[in-house]
């Protein structure tokens, strides 16, 4: 279990550092401002979308695709808690913010599950051609 | 390979020289044969009782999978199915040079029999047989599967 946690804990660092930079270079790009409650939220759905892709071992015995839909359905449902508990401690998020929230969420993971879907495909493909070859090294 | 026989009727010391440039798998097959060391499997047929059925001796050259169903062992081949008194364990460590891998907890496949390997919509991905059946490879595995397959291809 203690690994388990270090692992997590090592994962949502990698992820949180990769999405802060790049949120960083897209506010230098558009000449935005963020501000300390960005920051948290963006490190609470970090600490989010890392906890629920790393459940995938849960997910042995479903396919790939209902895998994907699966954790973005419980991810959507975990980030709705967290926007209603800021919403609650600070202020309640308006409309308007609850669809920029996520839509900056969905696109990036539907490119994400798209890139894996291409990379299920071409690796299958590969290793078909290595068990082609294989095989007709064999025959000689 | 070529294979050279010579008789030598008068002969008493029979014996097998192999030249060889890497020790395959092939090679080493044919080390285990000469050895007496060539792993066989028996099996009954699958549909009869245990005490009943007649042992059959398989070759694994012979058998598309094995299948870990209930405790139970079955071996998949052309000619039936057959229920093998051993662990998958055990088969998956006598049959590696053989073509045999594991692709999820309760399968051994030999990928020498796989007719083509494609993912389905759902991203899971199948082995097909020649006997028309499929073997989800399970995600867990894939790895495992494609450093055999690297490791398969290197040394051949």
């Amino acid at each position: 279990m203690k690994s388990r946690i270090k692992e997590y804990l090592i994962e949502l660092c990698c992820v949180y550092t990769l999405v802060s930079v790049a949120g960083a270079l897209v506010n230098m790009l558009a000449g935005t401002e963020t501000n300390n409650w960005n920051v948290i939220v963006m490190f609470l759905t970090c600490a989010i979308a890392t906890f629920v892709l790393f459940l995938h071992g849960l997910f042995d015995n479903v396919s790939p695709l209902v895998m994907i839909i699966v954790q973005y359905l419980v991810a959507c449902g975990l980030c709705a808690v967290l926007l209603l508990i800021i919403g609650a401690i600070y202020e309640p998020v308006s409309p308007r913010g609850w669809f920029e929230y996520y839509r900056s969420f969905t696109i990036p993971y539907i490119i994400l599950a798209a890139f894996y879907y291409y990379r299920v495909f071409s690796e299958a493909k590969k290793q078909d051609a290595l068990i082609r070859e294989i095989q007709e090294q064999s025959k000689k | 390979m070529k294979l050279n026989l010579y008789e030598e009727k008068d002969s008493n010391n029979e014996r097998v020289d192999l030249y060889y440039s890497k020790m395959r798998p092939a090679v080493r097959r044919i080390i285990d044969t000469v050895n007496s060391d060539r792993p066989t499997l028996s099996g009954r047929p699958a549909d009869e009782d245990l005490d009943d059925g007649e042992e059959i001796i398989l070759d694994p050259g012979e058998i598309y999978y094995l299948d870990h169903i209930d405790r139970k062992l079955f071996a998949y081949t052309g000619n039936g199915v057959f229920r093998i008194m051993n662990t998958l364990n055990a088969c998956e460590e006598m049959l590696w040079n053989y073509g045999f891998v594991r692709v999820s907890k309760s399968n051994l496949i030999n990928i020498y029999k796989i007719r083509q390997l494609k993912p389905d919509i759902n991203m899971k991905v199948y082995a097909s047989f020649d006997n028309g059946e499929r073997i989800c490879i399970n995600r867990s595995y894939k790895k495992s599967f494609n450093d055999y397959l690297k490791k398969m291809r290197g040394i051949i």
